[in-house]
């Protein structure tokens, strides 16, 4: 009893990350509404500028729970559990782009030597691990290959760097990509992708082990993976295009931190 | 003739209208430039807080971007800011880094992120806060970017002040289009009360016109306008006068003709005199005849007495008929008519035992292209006048000379000279004030006489004392000769 009065009194603290598309108010309305009702309690969504203010508020117990990036996942597995993966086109893997001016004739990577280039976020997996990745494997450091590079911190950003000229290419998330296409078709098609990655496991939700035991979190879980057969949590899913949740096993980032070792071999 | 000149030959009707115009058009000129003048500087002054508040605005959000040189962020706020200051028109916003270079352009495919900033966007400002390139209707701002007294950064913003423009430019057509159409209708208008205001003085220069050839008529009552005191006080003072002057004219062909009779009575008297003393010699030649009529010497001798007398008689009846008859004044003038004068005087010298020395020096043929009827009269009526002002047994004078054009006939007496008011009547070209002064009526034939033959008067005093009358009397010989031709 005395769990559920603190629980009543403070609310759950769910964390987003830019990689979410954090700017339609609509969508964290619906999103706040429908996790309230499930987890039974006052919830109250924190977001931040940057992938490494949500990751240090999550492993330091400050908030309950997050969706983050498979990076910062990869980095504090030991600290955080996962708590369920979204689904996109019925699976639970995205990619990275490489993207670059529309009209501009370049084939592959190499032809983005000398760019100013645009990444999304230093501890984002598609925004910037990717191409440090794939540079890495070349034996090349981003300030060697491209002219410059900056950060614009939400991937959504780096689509308007690059449209506009700001940036000569810039490394953003698929899914974000894509989901453009449909809202903002007008700033995609002012942009074209130069190179896909691999698949790489979708940003997840994560939870501090701390808080394992924590019905909420699992009342989230829950509350997630069933998302797609609630309707006020179809109108969240149909908002994000994703086809629901899925609690997926942590070998699933696997192939991400092998990049991080890669990286990390190369310096 | 000059362009004041000109201007003033132009009837005030036309040139008050234009007068008007050129004052509106003045007026307008001054009212615009001031207009304008302040148009121009409340939208300076106007730009010049809408950049400041911009470049404010700007400031605070880009300032702490710049110092961590965040290219994104400062790319973002420029962004945002862009559909922010819609009223300002901004074309484009750069910001760079305390090295010069680019951070972000709000259009970075122009102005490169990192590249260094043209060097003429560092030129390219004045003192004021905003300046503003008329040609391409562009206005340029800056702004440093100053963090804990140290210089971090700039902002260079274009604006486009095409609006301003415009809107100077339509105040500018408005003023044009309003001041013009006013200064059309205040012309208008001033045409038009203009010629109302004179119509009337139409009216009496009409009159005066018509005055002046001899026909002076009074102003009908229709005419005279009622509510109008002046115009009205004008026409009716006007009326008098001619009313005035119609009296003194009458009154003077009055007087005239009295004088004329009062001298016919005078040579009418001496006529009969000249007339009876024959008369006397006659009727004893009569008595001769009825007694001693057979004897034939003296019947022949007493016929030959009649006959001289009533020849007489007939002279002096001849002259005054061709004297006063006006059928016959029309006739050129010959030395006759000079002689009939002598003869029709004859009586009065007679009578005060006076002489009159005649010099007749007639150069072309008998007669000259003068009216002989005026003459005759005039100098009939001088050598009266000098008759009556020289004592008996004094000596007057007639000397006539005909030049090439010109009659000169100079008529002396030794009377104690002219009063000036009397001489006054001869000479001056306006004889009215002398007339008016009183007495002279006979002068005054003379002048209308001389006048009507164009001729004028020349009034000197003699060296042996008396007065020379001389009637200078222009003609065409031409005419003359033609005529003899």
């Amino acid at each position: 009893m005395p769990r559920i009065s603190e629980a009543e009194v403070q609310p759950f603290k769910f964390g987003l990350t830019p990689v979410f598309l954090s700017n339609d108010l609509e969508l964290l309305g619906y999103l706040r509404g429908y996790l309230t009702s499930k987890l039974g309690g006052p919830v109250e969504l924190v977001s931040r500028r940057t992938y490494q203010e949500i990751t240090a508020l999550l492993v330091s117990g400050q908030i309950h729970s997050a969706w983050i990036c498979g990076y910062p996942y990869v980095q504090f597995k030991a600290d955080l559990d996962l708590v369920a993966t979204p689904v996109w086109h019925g699976k639970p893997l995205y990619q990275s782009y490489l993207v670059t001016a529309a009209g501009r004739p370049v084939n592959d990577w190499t032809g983005l030597k000398g760019d100013v280039h645009a990444f999304s976020d230093p501890d984002s997996n598609s925004g910037f691990l990717v191409t440090r990745t794939l540079l890495a494997k070349n034996k090349l450091l981003p300030e060697q290959f491209f002219s410059r590079s900056f950060f614009t911190y939400g991937h959504r950003n780096v689509v308007r760097a690059v449209a506009s000229g700001l940036a000569q290419s810039g490394s953003v998330d698929g899914y974000v990509y894509e989901v453009m296409r449909q809202t903002e078709p007008d700033l995609i098609k002012q942009t074209r992708i130069v190179q896909q990655s691999e698949w790489l496991g979708f940003p997840p939700v994560a939870s501090p082990k701390s808080l394992s035991g924590d019905p909420r979190v699992k009342a989230l879980r829950l509350a997630l993976v069933s998302m797609k057969n609630d309707p006020e949590g179809k109108k969240v899913l149909d908002l994000l295009r994703l086809d629901g949740f899925l609690a997926t096993d942590p070998s699933l980032f696997d192939t991400i931190a092998a990049e991080v070792e890669i990286v990390r071999q190369f310096g | 003739m000059s362009l004041i000149s000109r201007f003033r030959s132009i009837p005030v009707t036309y040139r008050v209208p234009v007068i008007v115009a050129l004052l509106m058009v003045m007026i307008s000129a001054v009212i615009s430039e001031r207009v304008l003048d302040r148009l121009s500087r409340t939208q300076e002054g106007f730009l010049n807080g809408l950049a400041e508040t911009y470049l404010d605005g700007l400031s605070s959000a880009v300032l702490p971007s710049v110092l961590r040189g965040d290219v994104w962020e400062v790319f973002d706020a420029l962004d945002r800011s862009s559909s922010s200051y819609e009223a300002l028109s901004p074309i484009e916003t750069v910001v760079t880094g305390s090295d010069g270079r680019i951070l972000a352009a709000t259009d970075p495919a122009r102005m490169a992120t990192f590249s260094q900033l043209p060097a003429n966007y560092l030129n390219r400002y004045g003192p004021g806060i905003v300046t503003i390139d008329e040609s391409a209707l562009t206005g340029f701002a800056k702004r440093d970017l100053i963090y804990q007294g140290q210089p971090v950064g700039t902002i260079h913003a274009t604006f486009d002040v095409s609006r301003l423009f415009a809107e100077r430019h339509e105040i500018f057509l408005t003023l044009l289009v309003t001041n013009g159409v006013l200064a059309v209708l205040f012309s208008l208008g001033g045409f038009l009360i203009v010629r109302q205001m004179i119509s009337p003085m139409r009216i009496l220069e009409n009159h005066m016109r018509s005055a002046a050839h001899g026909t002076a008529e009074p102003i009908s009552l229709e005419q005279i306008p009622e509510g109008d005191s002046e115009v009205a006080g004008l026409f009716r003072g006007y009326n008098t006068l001619v009313h005035a002057e119609r009296e003194r004219a009458n009154l003077a062909m009055q007087l005239a003709e009295e004088e004329k009779l009062s001298s016919l009575g005078r040579l009418a008297s001496g006529m009969a005199h000249e007339i009876n003393n024959p008369l006397g010699g006659l009727f004893n030649a009569l008595d001769t005849l009825k007694t001693h009529g057979e004897t034939p010497g003296v019947r022949d001798t007493s016929i030959s007495l009649i006959e001289r007398g009533l020849a007489g008689i007939r002279d002096v009846v001849e002259a005054a008929l061709a004297t006063y008859r006006p059928e016959r004044s029309h006739r050129p003038l010959s030395a006759d008519d000079l002689d009939d004068v002598r003869l029709l005087l004859k009586p009065e010298l007679h009578r005060k035992r006076q002489r009159l020395d005649w010099e007749i020096v007639w150069n072309g043929s008998g007669e000259l292209p003068v009216r002989g009827g005026p003459v005759r009269q005039a100098v009939l009526n001088l050598l009266l006048n000098a008759s009556a002002v020289t004592a008996e047994g004094g000596i007057l004078s007639l000397k006539a000379e005909d030049s090439r054009n010109q009659l000169v006939i100079e008529i002396g007496d030794q009377g104690p000279g002219f009063p000036a008011d009397f001489a006054g009547i001869l000479v001056d070209s306006d004889p009215g004030p002398a007339v008016r002064a009183g007495g002279g009526l006979g002068l005054w034939m003379v002048r209308r006489l001389v006048d009507d033959l164009r001729g004028r008067v020349v009034i000197a005093t003699k060296k042996d004392g008396g007065t020379a009358v001389t009637l200078l009397i222009p003609f065409q010989r031409e005419d003359r000769k033609a005529n003899a031709a």
